[in-house]
């Protein structure tokens, strides 16, 4: 459901680890971001990151195969650049608890839920209090109600998820990765929020 | 198709990922200018042998000594006008130098460590003789067992190689292969691009069933000592995906595999007895130098070294039936010399189990060897055919070990049938030799678990797997700095 199956560029693959400017740091104009998705299994986390990694589509960017780990940049108007690294985590119960090394050291979490599951909305919030006991200080949480196209069967008012997000200081969106609605958006909300270094 | 796809891969990702120019880095060290550097690294490692170990600070000072000397690279003449690329090299060259030195007093250096890996080890050992890929949420879609041996074998090289970069391209490779099988198969159903939630599951499935030897101590050696720089991106996600795998299995209970506690426990229990019934297997695993047994020498090639053998339960009579066996020469001269010799341990391990008093004993563990077909349900065939398609591929695999041709295709289940066949009618006619062969190929499956040297040689067998660029540990060790 939800992401159509064109392939990311399986040539470009190439090991984090030998390159060089993953050493680097980052500077003011170009941020490096650890961005983790929690949420259930089935509720389209690795749709979302599919559909706006290969929605603006960059030849540079070190696509692999599988959606697990994905990273994509964008350019932002004040002309910098937010590079995301992007890891997607197991949704399934029984994987829960090895969330934290996962989002250990991410500057972003996206936790994501399906508007036609009451339980993964529930999941999100428990997400969401895991986080903020024991998340990164300081970390960028957004919390994304995906699906959004399937209105006709939607039992999470996006009422419930604003407020929800509001009481606890995150930026909301709903998103659907089948139509590529808001995808873009989620992420520039998330790049414009993002710490910046103070410029030298 | 599976399978060469995922070889293919590997292949390109090991050429993508791997130019690193160990010998440019020691070529440059000769250089006369170099001079200080060699002084510095020789005198970094005389002090920290002379240390006493602790992980924490250990990791430390390493870490610190090789980004001072990538930061003393980057300044120095030698490198004047070289891009990030070789500098990166550079950097990589000094890591796998100076670990390969440090190698054998940091890995595994610490008795809680140890112990650790024996648990790991041993409970693994028990898991994988039970778990199905439904027990981890894998689909049926994604489901693939034979072409995952091939993620296997990619982590059951981890101890082949001693700097921390050449132990994570192992666990890259493996997720990589893992990755790719996933593609595949997502694409063939038409089913959404594989995320964490099929990646993850398969992971652990196939770590579990590699059994990789010290899992915890290579991972904490990469942890501490692959130059934190390096282990980021997509390298630290897959190594955290191995760590996680490791912390999962490590709190396997009934609830984590949707078992309950009863069925979870007799599993556990049918398991032990599968695994210490047969304990002698596990060190009779060929020695390092097997290559060098001619297979007319049974009785080595089977036992590097008489020692390691007294586990096996009825080891005298074994002993006393093996000087018989070569006295007697049961089998016709010309046959001894074509046979290759992974069948000569199993017509001796026929003979002796002839001449045991509790030929039945010896099978009581393996509760199928006795069913007929109507009694087979189809959970039966399901456990029977993974039971298989594991026993092909160490039966393969120590085919290789011990550098026999085997035309067999671990892909292709119809050859292995075929193959599977001719070995049991290889020795002799009826019914107690079929056991044996049964018997010995059980004590090949444990062996194999146990040692990566089976795998290690089917590699070199298969070169184009293993042909990575990491230079192989034992010709570190010989490649000194020396200035002349």
């Amino acid at each position: 459901m939800g992401c159509s199956s064109s392939l990311p560029d399986r040539n470009s693959g190439r090991l984090g680890g030998l390159n060089p400017e993953n050493g680097g740091t980052n500077d003011a104009k170009n941020l490096r971001v650890k961005l983790v998705l929690l949420g259930d299994s089935g509720v389209g986390k690795s749709c979302i990151v599919l559909r706006f990694v290969r929605g603006q589509f960059d030849p540079t960017s070190k696509v692999t195969i599988g959606a697990s780990f994905l990273s994509q940049t964008i350019a932002l108007q004040d002309s910098t650049t937010v590079k995301f690294e992007i890891w997607d985590t197991a949704g399934q119960e029984r994987y829960a608890a090895l969330a934290p090394l996962y989002y250990r050291g991410a500057a972003v979490a996206v936790i994501v839920y399906d508007i036609t599951s009451p339980e993964s909305f529930a999941k999100a919030q428990y997400w969401v209090k895991e986080l903020q006991k024991h998340g990164s200080p300081g970390i960028v949480m957004a919390l994304v109600g995906n699906k959004a196209d399937l209105q006709e069967k939607r039992e999470v008012s996006a009422q419930d998820g604003m407020e929800y997000a509001e009481k606890n200081g995150m930026f909301f969106i709903e998103t659907s990765a089948k139509t590529a609605d808001n995808i873009n958006q989620l992420f520039e909300e998330i790049a414009k929020r993002l710490p910046r270094p103070s410029p030298s | 198709m599976d399978t060469t796809a995922a070889l293919a891969v590997a292949d390109s990702f090991r050429s993508s990922t791997a130019p690193l120019t160990w010998h440019d880095f020691l070529e440059r060290m000769r250089q006369p200018s170099a001079a200080p550097f060699v002084k510095d690294i020789k005198s970094f490692i005389v002090s920290f042998m002379n240390n006493a170990r602790e992980a924490e600070r250990d990791s430390a000072a390493v870490q610190e000594f090789l980004g001072n000397m990538e930061m003393a690279f980057r300044a120095h003449t030698l490198w004047a006008g070289c891009s990030e690329e070789e500098l990166e090299s550079a950097g990589e060259g000094l890591e796998k130098y100076v670990m390969t030195k440090l190698f054998s007093c940091v890995f595994a250096s610490l008795p809680e460590d140890v112990r650790v890996d024996d648990q790991l080890h041993e409970k693994i050992a028990l898991i994988q003789q039970f778990i199905q890929p439904e027990n981890l949420d894998i689909k049926p879609t994604f489901q693939n067992e034979t072409s995952w041996l091939l993620a296997q074998k990619e982590l059951q090289k981890i101890n082949m190689y001693k700097a921390p970069r050449d132990k994570l391209v192992c666990i890259l490779n493996c997720c990589k292969v893992i990755n790719n099988l996933l593609l595949n198969a997502s694409i063939a159903a038409n089913e959404n691009l594989p995320g964490a939630d099929e990646f993850l599951p398969v992971v652990i499935y196939v770590t579990i069933k590699a059994n990789p030897p010290q899992l915890h101590s290579n991972l904490l050696y990469i942890q501490r000592y692959r130059r934190q720089s390096r282990l980021v991106s997509e390298a630290a996600y897959f190594f955290t995906n191995m760590l996680s795998a490791e912390t999962f299995i490590m709190n396997i209970d009934a609830k984590a595999l949707s078992m309950d506690e009863t069925e979870f426990e007799r599993n556990m229990e049918y398991a032990q007895t599968l695994v210490s019934g047969f304990s002698g297997g596990s060190d009779n695993r060929p020695g390092q130098s097997d290559e060098n047994v001619g297979p007319l020498n049974p009785k080595h090639s089977w036992y590097p070294n008489k020692n390691q053998v007294p586990k096996m339960p009825n080891q005298s009579s074994l002993e006393s039936s093996e000087t018989k066996l070569t006295n007697e020469e049961p089998y016709p001269k010309d046959q001894l010399s074509k046979i290759p010799s992974i069948s000569d341990i199993e017509n001796k391990g026929a003979s002796v189990l002839l001449k045991e008093e509790k030929v039945n004993q010896a099978f009581q563990d393996f509760p199928y060897l006795y069913s007929q077909v109507g009694d087979l349900t189809v959970e039966d065939v399901e456990i029977l055919l993974n039971n298989y398609k594991q026993l092909v591929f160490k039966y393969v695999s120590l085919s290789k070990g011990l550098g026999l041709e085997t035309p067999l295709d671990p892909s292709s289940t119809e050859q292995g049938q075929r193959q599977h066949e001719s070995v049991l009618v290889e020795g002799h006619e009826g019914r107690k030799e079929e056991k044996s062969t049964d018997e010995m190929q059980i004590d090949f499956s444990q062996s194999a678990d146990n040692s990566s040297s089976p795998f290690s040689e089917i590699e070199n067998t298969e070169s184009k797997l293993s042909e990575d660029k990491s230079v192989s540990t034992e010709t570190d060790t010989s490649d000194e700095i020396s200035q002349r």
